[in-house]
């Protein structure tokens, strides 16, 4: 028992904090390599920014706000071939391009954070493998963050995440802090041993300064403590109505949102009417087809009721589920909706805020 | 919020359809069929088991995939039997199929009605149209386990005798001794029903409930709940008492695809059976 | 298996559809082993002009009443009509201004000559005939052809997306054009299945495949007026390709 225990105080141990000279930062993805591809968040267009394959160092954007899409895309990718069938063969699992290895460098908290929500939804009684065969292949080295005016991770409860990263990097003046959250993380950390220091006192302090003065920074706010009995007491609000008369239902929302993961299935056939493939493809639950059964029922015909089930699922549906909003407050479904539908301003016109 | 646990427990692929062959096909009212099916592995076969009120994801090669309720019951196993209506992409491939050809089918799914709680008290099953294809798995459950269950009672109801699924099986069991079976149409125009005439909640008049010792279990149109529920609760049934199996658009079957929720469930994991409390406790799950 | 019989017609159009198909180089031998198309004179010498046929694809708006002869003669002898291409679908191009008189149009372009053509106001097929399915696209999209064929082969009918270009666009993750960079995009309220072609270009949709099902166009309309685009740039963008679609006119309509 004292054998486990000490084991166990080993393990604990392991979550170690190492400083990185930003000098060293080129050099230490560099090695990742190793690792896997390495992506990482660069510039697309004039102003916003995109996880892809890195090529060039210089093209690292390390003060991006956030990518078109979350790293969802990496373990739940927008199509996805599950299957090919022939009337012969049945259905064949398709799984080798599962087991490319990545590593994804500059994650978000809040993007963490909804990785970790989605582990929640692909786990549970049925496991999905696709899924988690995808997740133990990439690699996730987080990076911290400045809010801009969008940002609501910290009323989210996901401005920081203590798990679900192999390492995570501060930034702490001239170096990182690096805190290693893996195996994977000290393996990586150990490859190129001589770029990492110890941490002193002063490294502490400036830690702790920054993430004082980070808090501080949050433009917007939800209060989250009693959201789900006013989502219930609201059901029939009017601003539902409201808002299904902007919503354009063009998906925009769901397809950028880090923990929507909704999906179609559909089976493409080939020329000779016996060989294809099945997909998965992302699906929007504001999309007027989604709750649309055969024989011609829709439980969503109108707009306004896939509107309010989009926001219910996130706030208050997940919430009875897992004990949380699925929502992290990343802000990208603020950034995308062309008709400017906007959470913090949904949830407090529900609150009755006076706007 | 750890993840650790669950990347260790991948193992096999939830969505592998296994391929059955369509070994019978049995004509039934209009645009609908029984399809008796055999898993071409015989391990398959005589492993499957099923709670009455589950479901399948059934494939047609090339076409898709759609959810499809068990109407046989696990009592008699080796065989799976779904009725299905003609009225999709998935069904209108199958009913193209000839016999003996392959599909594919995964499964059971769902919560599948609560047996262990059923067992010692009588049992009212009710169904209006295409309701009778999952409650028939129940039914035949019950009568082959016919010790465990006090009273049966089978209320159905159709627009005509022509429209009663499984009608020829259904009327058999008028004369059968150890259970109640009644079956009311609306009209007969042909003149030759001897059953009853009349809404399905008619049939309440033939029996005595006892609702401390009865469960319901209903499956049917919208129109049928209400009237059905509305009666039941008169006789002072417990919501909780109340089972309904409810239809909503499915794709994955497991949980994940997210298009079947209701409110804050998922009927493919949570349901297809809920309690009447249960129903009337989550937003947008009774219309 | 018996081949089922297929004919490709064009009423008035581009003939881009059929050019679409031909660029199906890869794919070319496989359709001709699995189909017996009896009808296509844009790529062939001997047509059936009278034969039954299992399935017809028709490409072009109706715009001269011999399109609509023929149109209905090709409906008579088909299982399966199949509009191709927004021009079939929509009514396209050519139904850009159907509000000023034909004579106009035709004076204009062909002089006095111009009052021997016959002319109507341009329309999509369904309004003659019953059309089983539509592909719409300016031109169509090569593998949503390929895909529809397949399926057809195999007896179901094609599934096509009924959602907006946005959800393509935003999974290539491509800049949006109109929250991004403020251009004219129609991407919310057009069909998708082009996988978001222009976006990737950066160039903003411009509505080419028709809108989808329930658009809301007012809101979009409120959104480009609000971005400082007038509404005669909204509505000309609006009138380029499905000027006719009944959800469009309601805008047209209203101001």
């Amino acid at each position: 028992m004292l054998f486990y225990q000490n084991l166990r105080r080993d393990l604990v141990k392991t979550m170690q904090i190492l400083k990185l000279d930003k000098k060293n930062l080129n050099e230490f993805i560099f090695s990742l390599n190793d690792f896997g591809e390495v992506h990482a968040p660069v510039k697309k267009g004039d102003k916003q920014f995109v996880f892809s394959k890195l090529t060039d160092f210089s093209k690292i954007k390390l003060e991006y706000t956030r990518t078109i899409l979350p790293p969802k895309k990496y373990f739940h990718p927008p199509t996805d071939t599950l299957f090919k069938f022939s009337q012969e063969e049945g259905y064949q699992s398709l799984t080798e391009e599962l087991r490319k290895k990545y590593v994804i460098f500059g994650l978000h908290p809040c993007d963490i954070y909804a990785i970790k929500i989605l582990d929640l939804i692909f786990a549970g009684e049925f496991v999905d493998d696709r899924y988690f065969i995808r997740r133990k292949n990439v690699a996730i080295i987080g990076l911290d963050c400045i809010p801009d005016d969008k940002c609501f991770c910290r009323s989210m409860r996901a401005d920081f995440v203590e798990d679900g990263f192999d390492l995570f990097l501060s930034d702490i003046g001239n170096s990182y802090l690096v805190r290693v959250g893996t195996g994977r993380g000290d393996d990586m950390v150990r490859k190129t041993q001589d770029l990492f220091k110890e941490v002193n006192k002063k490294d502490i302090t400036e830690y702790k300064r920054r993430s004082d003065e980070k808090k501080n920074l949050f433009k917007v706010d939800i209060e989250l403590s009693d959201l789900p009995e006013i989502m219930d007491l609201e059901y029939e609000s009017k601003v539902w109505e409201e808002i299904g008369k902007e919503c354009l239902s063009c998906g925009s929302c769901s397809m950028v949102c880090p923990t929507c993961y909704c999906y179609d299935v559909f089976d493409e056939i080939n020329l000779d009417a016996n060989h294809g493939v099945r997909k998965r493809q992302w699906d929007s639950c504001l999309f007027k087809d989604y709750a649309l059964v055969a024989g011609g029922h829709n439980f969503r015909a109108e707009r306004s009721l896939r509107v309010k089930n989009r926001f219910f699922h996130k706030q208050r549906g997940f919430v009875a589920q897992y004990g949380r909003p699925s929502c992290v407050g990343c802000g990208r479904c603020i950034e995308a909706c062309p008709a400017k539908i906007d959470i913090i301003e949904v949830i407090n016109r529900i609150r009755g805020a006076k706007l | 919020m750890s993840t650790r646990s669950t990347l260790a427990k991948v193992k096999n692929d939830i969505y592998q359809p296994y391929l059955a062959r369509i070994v019978k096909v049995l004509p039934q009212i209009q645009d609908h069929l029984l399809f008796q099916l055999k898993f071409e592995d015989p391990r398959m076969a005589s492993n499957f088991t099923h709670r009455p009120g589950q479901f399948v994801e059934l494939s047609v090669i090339g076409s898709g995939e759609a959810p499809v309720s068990i109407s046989s019951s696990p009592t008699r196993p080796g065989i799976v039997e779904l009725c299905v209506r003609k009225t999709g992409r998935v069904t209108n491939a199958l009913f193209r199929l000839p016999l003996n050809a392959l599909v594919g089918v995964r499964g059971p799914y769902g919560n599948g009605f609560p047996i262990d709680k059923l067992e010692d008290n009588n049992l009212l099953i009710i169904a209006g149209g295409l309701g009778m294809a999952p409650l028939r798995s129940l039914l035949w459950y019950a009568l082959d386990n016919r010790t465990k269950f006090k009273d049966i009672i089978l209320m159905l109801g159709a627009k005509t005798p022509g429209e009663i699924l499984f009608k020829y099986e259904l009327l058999k069991l008028i004369d059968r001794p150890d259970m109640k079976c009644l079956l009311t149409v609306d009209k007969d125009e042909e003149g030759i029903w001897k059953a009853h005439f009349g809404v399905v909640t008619k049939l309440f008049d033939y029996v005595e409930l006892d609702p401390a010792t009865t469960y319901a279990a209903l499956c049917g149109p919208p129109i049928m709940y209400k009237f059905v529920l509305k009666e039941l609760l008169k006789r002072n049934f417990s919501k909780d008492r109340i089972l309904m199996s409810l239809e909503r658009k499915m794709k994955c079957g497991v949980g994940k695809c997210g298009h079947c929720s209701i409110g804050y469930k998922y009927t493919c994991i949570d349901g297809p059976i809920f309690t009447y409390w249960d129903a009337i406790n989550l937003p947008e799950m009774v219309e | 298996m018996v081949k089922p019989k297929i004919g490709i017609f064009g009423l008035t159009g581009c003939a881009g559809e059929q050019i679409m198909i031909l660029n199906c180089e890869d794919q070319l031998i496989d359709i001709l082993g699995a189909i017996d198309i009896r009808y296509f004179p844009t790529a062939m010498t001997k047509n059936d002009e009278e034969c039954e046929l299992d399935i017809a694809f028709v490409e072009g708006a109706v715009v001269q009443p011999k399109d609509e002869e023929l149109l209905k003669k090709i409906r008579q002898r088909s299982k399966l009509l199949i509009a191709i291409g927004t021009c079939a679908v929509w009514g396209g191009l050519p139904a850009m201004r159907n509000d000023v008189p034909r004579e106009e149009f035709l004076e204009k372009v062909y002089g006095t000559k111009g009052k021997s053509f016959k002319s109507i106001p341009a329309q999509p097929l369904k309004n003659f005939v019953k059309v089983d399915l539509s592909i719409s696209g300016c031109p169509i999209e090569k593998e949503q052809f390929l895909k529809a064929v397949a399926s057809l082969l195999h007896g179901d009918l094609p599934l096509l997306p009924s959602y907006a270009v946005c959800t393509e666009c935003k999974m290539n993750e491509y800049v949006c054009m109109l929250v991004g960079e403020n251009k004219l995009c129609l991407g919310p309220i057009t069909i998708a299945g082009c996988g978001a072609r222009c976006p990737g270009y950066n160039i903003p949709c411009h509505g080419c495949r028709g809108p989808v099902d329930e658009a809301n166009v007012a809101s979009e309309v409120k959104i480009l007026k609000e971005k400082g685009f007038t509404l005669r740039d909204i509505e000309n963008r609006l009138r380029s390709f499905a000027a006719q679609a009944e959800i469009l006119q309601e805008q047209f309509k209203k101001e």
